[in-house]
């Protein structure tokens, strides 16, 4: 390990940090938009739920080069192949968190909001939703370490990320590179692991104090993938 | 008033759920509907605010049927509570409180004040309460927030779907205690589903009797639910001690007391026999000079050969539990008559002064007599109906 290495490429390491990170972030939140009417829509018809569940789990079962190779032909070599990629990749984690956290609204709470008088709309906004967001956010956790992970897979299709240090460093024989790689992912990954967990503290106050009792048991279907 | 006609709810794997119900709750009354599990009295409240959709028949809630109502709309008119509370865990006590204002469009302020007032009228602190969350608040808390909730929006038609079952039996009696309460003060219309026919006759303005497969066995007035149930299922349901339940429903104003077995501390060993013999009592109560009672002196004891001997505080047996001829029942009257040792209670006013003493002849005949009105009572309530109809 040359530890010298770190300042004299300070400049790619803080450019691919940044583009790495677009490539873990963006396919997920692209994924919970997609994720959100697909479970919605899942959780409302009963039937829809299986065969959208398969067929996730079977995009999540190509490799991931594969998804990349099939995509070349259509996006190119690019960012936009690498993030199509991903995010459906992201799906297989990201719906059945979604289904998920929607079944978690205990069904009183579900009754007396129809009984109170909210339209389905607004119910869905205003109180599924929101009860659902614990379970979601365990879902972006897995889904936005797991994307800054394959990020650096791009790099084999020419899109900059961490993947360069690996591939760089394989090549000049240059292990202190590839530790780098290593670390920074890492890295990477427990920092944005820490800005979910801060954005789900801000957007459930009501969970403080019960969390400790009760996240055991919501947030496990979500971080496993696999429907309940 | 909510009117069912000839409603039925038949599921589509066959099971009928309520089968031709007709049924009347008159407006500013509770009607109590009970019943096993599986008799249809869930199905046929939800009826009432479109939970369910009658199979036929129609549902009229101050003669508009419910189906020309947006639900919606409909529900925001009708109050909601539920045994699992259905509380939003997610929202503050008082936003769950404004939860309906804020649906009608209320501005948020107002909303809370009104949550605030709500707080006040169910017994919780707003001031320590307002910004907590349902899971921070005991079973009991959380079902008054849920009983302001579904007033919060002042709604003239109040559902409840077995609101205090979930709760331990001092803290049910304590709910119940206070749904008759704000009753009093604010004339819903109350349905309210049980399986517990003790909180029926005790909340309950009218009792709905279901039997299963969603038949009416029986609705009528608490007190004669227990007084004439209309066939065994009614009469097995209503519970074996009926007779004595049923005393709730007399005052105890229509006791004749005895006065003459009163005497004040001091009176002689003499004076007290001869009052005794006169009153053909066995035992004598003792009062202080504010005619509080001190205890009961057994005749047998009593020295009348010694002219100094007087009535004192001392070796009396205890006075044991009292009642207030002018507000409490007949049943009160003769369970602190069966439980005192001497078989004779003490009747007291406001102040705690005796008025007068029981005996279980006196119970008897004002618990004929009790009968005997309700029973033509009921007479002319049949014959102002045949006459009504």
């Amino acid at each position: 390990m040359q530890w010298s290495w770190i300042p004299q490429n300070w400049t790619i390491i803080w450019q691919y940090t940044l583009d790495n990170a677009l490539l873990g972030l963006l396919p997920p939140l692209i994924g919970l938009v997609i994720s959100l009417p697909v479970g919605i829509a899942c959780v409302a018809t009963r039937w829809l739920y299986p065969p959208v569940l398969g067929l996730a789990n079977a995009v999540y079962a190509i490799p991931t080069l594969a998804v990349f190779v099939v995509l070349i032909d259509y996006t190119g070599l690019g960012n936009l192949t690498v993030i199509i990629a991903l995010t459906l990749l992201s799906l297989c984690v990201l719906i059945p968190s979604v289904v998920d956290g929607l079944r978690s609204v205990p069904e009183p709470v579900r009754q007396a909001a129809t009984a109170m008088g909210f339209t389905q709309v607004r119910r869905m906004i205003q109180v599924e939703l929101p009860l659902a967001v614990p379970v979601i956010i365990a879902g972006m956790r897995v889904a936005v370490v797991s994307s800054i992970s394959l990020a650096s897979l791009g790099y084999l299709i020419g899109v900059l990320s961490f993947g360069y240090f690996f591939v760089d460093g394989e090549q000049r024989d240059y292990p202190t590179e590839i530790y780098a790689g290593f670390a920074l992912t890492i890295l990477l990954a427990i920092v944005c692991d820490l800005l979910l967990v801060g954005a789900r503290t801000l957007l459930t106050p009501w969970a403080r104090g019960r969390r400790a009792a009760a996240s055991t048991m919501t947030a496990r279907p979500a971080v496993t993938g696999v429907p309940s | 008033m909510i009117t069912f006609e000839t409603v039925t709810k038949r599921y589509p794997d066959g099971t009928v759920a309520v089968d031709s119900l007709d049924l009347e709750v008159p407006a500013g009354k509770i009607m109590v509907l009970v019943g096993p599990s599986g008799c249809g009295k869930t199905t046929t409240l939800r009826m009432i605010n479109r939970l369910v959709e009658p199979t036929s028949g129609r549902v009229l809630l101050d003669s508009a049927n419910v189906a020309d109502t947006d639900p919606s709309q409909l529900r925001r008119g009708i109050g909601y509570v539920i045994q699992q509370t259905g509380l939003f865990p997610h929202r503050t006590i008082e936003d769950n409180i404004a939860t309906v204002p804020l649906l009608t469009g209320w501005k948020r302020d107002r909303a809370r004040t009104r949550a605030r007032e709500l707080m006040d009228l169910v017994g919780l602190d707003p001031a320590t309460m307002a910004r907590r969350y349902p899971h921070q608040l005991s079973g009991g808390q959380q079902q008054r927030v849920g009983v302001a909730r579904a007033l919060a929006a002042d709604p003239p038609v109040l559902l409840m779907d077995e609101p205090f079952s979930a709760v331990d039996p001092i803290v049910r009696a304590a709910l119940q205690d206070e749904l008759i309460r704000l009753q009093a003060e604010l004339h819903k219309t109350v349905v309210l589903v049980t399986h517990d026919v003790e909180e029926a006759i005790k909340v309950g303005d009218l009792v709905a009797v279901f039997r299963p497969g969603g038949h009416l066995a029986q609705v009528d007035t608490p007190e004669r639910l227990l007084g004439a149930p209309v066939d065994d299922y009614v009469r097995d349901f209503v519970g074996f001690d009926r007779g004595i339940r049923r005393l709730s429903f007399f005052g105890a104003a229509g006791l004749d007391l005895a006065t003459d077995t009163v005497l004040p501390v001091g009176t002689t060993h003499a004076d007290a026999a001869a009052a005794a013999k006169l009153a053909g009592e066995p035992w004598l109560l003792v009062v202080d000079a504010a005619g509080r009672p001190l205890g009961w002196a057994a005749v047998a004891d009593l020295d009348s050969g010694n002219a100094r001997a007087v009535l004192t505080d001392a070796d009396l047996a205890p006075v044991g539990h009292t009642f207030r001829p002018d507000t409490d029942s007949l049943r009160a009257a003769l369970d602190a008559t069966i439980l005192s040792r001497t078989e004779r209670a003490v009747g007291v006013d406001a102040s705690g002064r005796a008025i007068g003493t029981t005996s279980y002849e006196r119970l008897r005949d004002a618990i004929r007599a009790a009968e005997d009105a309700a029973e033509s009572d009921a007479v002319r309530t049949r014959q102002a109906g045949v006459k009504g109809g």
